[in-house]
């Protein structure tokens, strides 16, 4: 039996760490053996600037907020790494005000690296607490303020630090060895990291939020440990610079790092390890060859004299080029590791190893007097509906009726004003998506909410982790697979979502509801956009899959003869009320429902007109 | 696989070039590490030019003592610390024997520590905090007019003047603006003087309604106002003082010495700032702006220009006093012995100053929105405050 860890650890991304890995050891041997001490120096710079950047790839690259306070981390690093480390007699002259127990330790490097991390993992863990419940466009925001007020904070503190003056006599504890050992360390646990099932929910949730939280992700705690974790990292990045440099002051740690390691992630591709890898890589190098252009150079007879300014505007020619022609970077999302992947395939069908049937016959979503007001108008009023294992509840009304608020409601997405929701005996009402998501509710969107960047695979994967929290990557995707194969998609799992037809679409996300191991399954307009035979395809499996899992079905749609043939009941909402409940055929006959769908006039004279051929 | 093969040949670039030169007896191999872009351009620019017009002197007079041609290898720190490092690495790898460092504290810190261990001395372009050389060790030399030197100078003359109280407005945002006022304070107290309060500010400030109001409460008012601001904070501080009805004379520092300030207009008449020299017709900086105007085609925009000719041919005297010596040691032992050396600014001396100098310093007055010379003085080495 593997251990747990090891259960835990991505193929894939044990290789992309390895090999970049392995690649940043070549980097430091080549540089160790031309022993020129320039350029070890620049290659040490080169290795702790990779260190700053996989912790603004652990971050940003996997939550797809752009932080620009990661430098603030960098810099409580360095400043809590060298008051430790310090003498104690060059301590009290530079900072008197340290308290006493502070000011008499004198550290060696490993254990101040240790505590430094903790320290600015403890402060991650604060700041957190607002960064987790920003929505990603506005958290950036939040993150500069983090990075200004940390700088001010610093300088404030004088007497502590050193205010705005450099802080000096930093052993000088780091080399070409340790900074490499760093970037080693760093990379292969954000190549880690990004396939875990926390890296790879993070990721879900830089996709589509709201899908996220519906597959069960609890999207502020993915946010909180991401950005907790890369401050650690942030945070030895700042302490490895400073016990490199031996000197430092605030202003180091500030808007220009932020914007180098900002711009080292995006143009490698901040969605990817090995980019934000190859992004250090090539600004590193572009910026070492400009700048010996810089010094003057000479193309056969014509010589070009030194001009100060070279390497800046190279790296900003070099930085609009790459957004311009790859938005997503040079890699894009796409990691090294994938060189490597062997190509597994579940050689199982869905026939043979299907999922356990759910032991749902007791099981029932109970929904009563559910009330939701938007301002004057309210959406659904006073709705209570219940739904049974094995059951195809069809869901219908004309436009505006509150069909698919009610279907908020009971998913979480939106909080009911009244009422209670009951999934088996226990109310969930006021719970967060997420919760429910885990409760054995799944839903999909009337549009296809999928996360686009993630492949087919680990849309499905990422929905089996939430729900199976004990079970192991391989565990995961073995399981994911098999979800695949019911819905006939399985040769698709390697393929980026995004790029699947429309159909294909809607199958994984099924898969990725399925995942949830749901009692009940919410359908917004599953046939949308769908052609004839793929509604077909798609009716046939929901048919198979509700009788084999014995699944509740609640189905909203507008296409009356899919749900006059698949639906065991229909409910019809007019206005937000419930009007008719029953059988197709006692909805089919029922006086209110063609009332409400055409108004009362047609109605009548449709009525007359189509009852004789009814029989 | 076209990006890898880039990779691999730019490397190869990379290594390939770091190459040391060759080294030759008959010159002297002088570094320059400076921040010649980001924030640190606006000095180490202007320097740089200066630099390289004493170099062009002294080499077309066929170089020092009529035989040791100059050679200046400069070197863009981007402004910032690490490639400060680098650089300075390369440029010893390159047999540099004497190095001007960056204008600022940490970054010079960052080279003296790469030169001190190959006995080569390093000088700040135009760092001005005197702890710099206590810091760096025995081969680091600070060369611009010390903040200590600027509050001694202007401590005295405050308290010549009759001013009995003083107030002075800093920031902690960096040494410059948050200690040079403080060695104010300390030498008009040794001078009798009395400090009655302080104000402080953020670098950058918008408004200065809370400071101002401050000081316009204060009854009796200070009798001279003293700080370390420049642009823009000194502009939106001295209007705003003004039209509070605060009358008190201001002081400052060569932050000040700039046109936007003697261009204020009224507001600014009478403020009186402390730099590095003033041009008086027949000086040797005046002689110094009409060579340079003959060199470049331009005025002289700035003090850096001069200050920067000057630390070459301080270099220069140096290399002369050792006996023609280039090595990094005898130029280190010869500039600590240096003493009344004339230099366009004026006058420089290290000897028994531990490497941060005593110079002379000009007291300049805003007069009918010019600037205009009020006096030039060399401090007493008593007189000047100790380092922080």
């Amino acid at each position: 039996m593997r251990s747990p860890i090891a259960r835990s650890i991505s193929g894939a991304a044990a290789a992309s760490g390895l090999a970049l890995g392995a690649a940043l050891l070549v980097i430091a041997l080549l540089a160790a053996l031309m022993s020129s001490s320039s350029g070890t120096a620049t290659v040490t710079n080169y290795m702790i600037m990779v260190v700053a950047v996989m912790a603004l790839a652990i971050f940003s690259g996997n939550s797809g907020i752009l932080s620009f306070g990661h430098v603030a981390f960098m810099a409580l690093g360095a400043q809590i790494s060298a008051t430790l480390t310090l003498p104690a007699m060059l301590k009290a002259s530079l900072m008197p005000n340290l308290p006493q127990a502070i000011g008499q330790a004198q550290l060696g490097f490993a254990p101040a690296l240790l505590i430094t991390m903790a320290v600015v993992a403890a402060v991650a863990a604060v700041t957190g607490l607002v960064i987790r419940k920003l929505a990603a466009a506005v958290a950036p925001i939040a993150t500069l303020g983090l990075l200004i007020i940390v700088n001010s904070l610093i300088i404030g503190a004088d007497g502590v630090t050193r205010g705005s003056q450099a802080m000096y006599g930093v052993p000088n504890a780091v080399g070409l060895w340790i900074a490499t050992g760093a970037a080693v360390v760093a990379t292969i646990a954000a190549s880690l990291y990004r396939e875990s099932s926390a890296g790879l929910s993070l990721r879900a949730s830089r996709e589509d939020e709201a899908a996220a939280s519906a597959v069960g992700i609890n999207v502020p705690a993915q946010r909180m440990l991401g950005w907790i974790w890369s401050a650690a990292v942030a945070g030895a990045a700042g302490a490895l610079l400073a016990h490199y440099l031996t000197v430092f002051s605030p202003k180091d740690f500030f808007f220009d790092l932020t914007f180098a390691t900002i711009v080292m992630l995006i143009v490698g591709g901040m969605g990817s390890v090995t980019g934000a890898l190859l992004g250090t890589s090539l600004v590193t190098v572009l910026i070492e060859i400009l700048r010996r252009l810089e010094n003057g150079f000479s193309i056969g007879p014509i010589a070009f004299p030194q001009v100060f300014g070279f390497t800046q505007i190279g790296l900003c020619v070099l930085i609009l080029a790459v957004l311009y022609r790859r938005p997503e970077g040079l890699l894009g999302f796409a990691e090294i590791g994938r060189l490597f992947r062997r190509r597994e395939r579940s050689t199982n069908g869905a026939a043979d190893a299907g999922p356990p049937a759910a032991n749902a016959e007791h099981e029932a979503l109970e929904v009563s007097g559910i009330r939701k007001r938007f301002g004057g108008l309210t959406a659904v009023d006073d709705v209570s509906l219940s739904l049974r294992a094995g059951e195809i509840l069809g869901l219908i009304g004309p436009n505006g009726s509150g069909k698919t608020t009610l279907l908020g409601c009971i998913a979480g997405n939106i909080a009911a004003d009244e009422g209670a929701i009951r999934i088996s005996g226990r109310d969930v009402l006021g719970e967060p998506a997420y919760a429910i998501a885990r409760s054995g509710v799944a839903r999909n969107f009337q549009s296809i909410r999928l996360f686009s960047n993630l492949t087919a695979l680990e849309n499905v994967k990422v929905a089996v982790l939430q729900i199976d929290r004990a079970a192991g990557l391989r565990e995961a995707e073995a399981k994911a697979l098999r979800l695949l194969a019911e819905l006939r998609i399985e040769t698709l799992a390697q393929r980026r979502s995004g790029d699947l037809a429309y159909g294909q679409q809607r199958r994984v996300e099924i898969a990725r509801a399925l995942a949830l191991d749901p009692n009940f399954l919410l359908l917004d307009e599953p046939a949308a956009g769908m052609n004839e035979a793929e509604t077909d395809e798609l009716l046939s499996i929901l048919e198979w899959l509700t009788q084999r899992r014995r699944l509740g079905l609640l189905i909203v749609d507008h296409d009356m003869s899919l749900i006059m043939r698949l639906c065991h009941r229909i409910a019809v909402l007019n206005k937000g009320q419930l009007i008719a409940l029953g059988s197709p055929a006692e909805i089919q006959a029922s006086p209110q429902v063609r009332e409400a769908y055409l108004g009362r006039r047609h109605a009548r004279i449709l009525e007359t007109a189509i009852q004789p051929s009814k029989d | 696989m076209k990006l890898i093969r880039f990779l691999l040949f730019a490397s190869l670039f990379v290594l390939g070039t770091g190459v040391a030169g060759a080294r030759a007896e008959d010159t002297l191999k002088i570094g320059f590490v400076g921040g010649q872009t980001g924030y640190m351009a606006q000095c180490d620019q202007p320097s740089l030019k200066g630099m390289q017009l004493a170099v062009d002197e002294i080499n077309k007079a066929g170089g020092i003592d009529g035989k040791i041609k100059i050679e200046l290898l400069a070197r863009d720190s981007r402004s910032e610390v690490a490639p400060s490092a680098v650089m300075a690495r390369e440029l010893l790898d390159q047999g540099v024997t004497v190095m001007i460092s960056p204008c600022d504290v940490d970054h010079s810190i960052a080279v003296v520590g790469v030169t001190a261990p190959a006995k080569v001395p390093a000088i700040s372009s135009c760092a001005s905090t005197p702890s710099l050389a206590r810091i760096g060790g025995d081969y680091m030399f600070v060369n611009c007019t010390p903040d200590n030197l600027q509050g001694a100078v202007l401590g005295k003359y405050a308290a010549a003047q009759g001013y009995k109280t003083a107030l002075i407005l800093v920031s902690k945002d960096t040494p410059y603006t948050y200690q040079l006022p403080i060695y104010f304070s300390q030498a008009f107290e040794k001078a009798g003087g009395k400090l009655i309060g302080t104000v402080e500010y953020k670098l950058g400030q918008q408004d200065f309604a809370a400071e101002v109001t401050k000081i316009a409460q204060m009854s009796p008012a200070p009798d001279v106002i003293m700080t370390s601001a420049y642009e823009p904070d000194f502009p939106t501080f001295l209007k705003q003082l003004r039209s509070a009805g605060v009358n008190s004379p201001v002081l400052g520092s060569d932050g000040l010495d700039s046109p936007t300030i003697w261009s204020l207009g009224s507001v600014a008449e009478g403020v009186v700032f402390t730099n590095a020299g003033f041009p008086v017709p027949g000086s040797r900086l005046a002689r110094f702006g009409d060579d340079y105007k003959a060199h470049y085609g331009e005025e002289t925009q700035t003090v850096f220009n001069a200050t920067g000719y000057d630390l070459i041919k301080i270099i220069e005297a140096a290399v002369k006093a050792s006996g023609d010596k280039t090595d990094g040691q005898s130029i280190r032992d010869a500039l600590d012995n240096l003493e009344n050396l004339q230099i366009a600014t004026g006058t420089i001396t290290y000897k028994g100053m531990n490497r941060v100098p005593i110079r002379s310093v000009a007291l300049n007055k805003v007069a009918g929105g010019k600037k205009t010379y009020v006096d030039t003085v060399t401090p007493a080495p008593a007189d000047v405050p100790p380092a922080q």
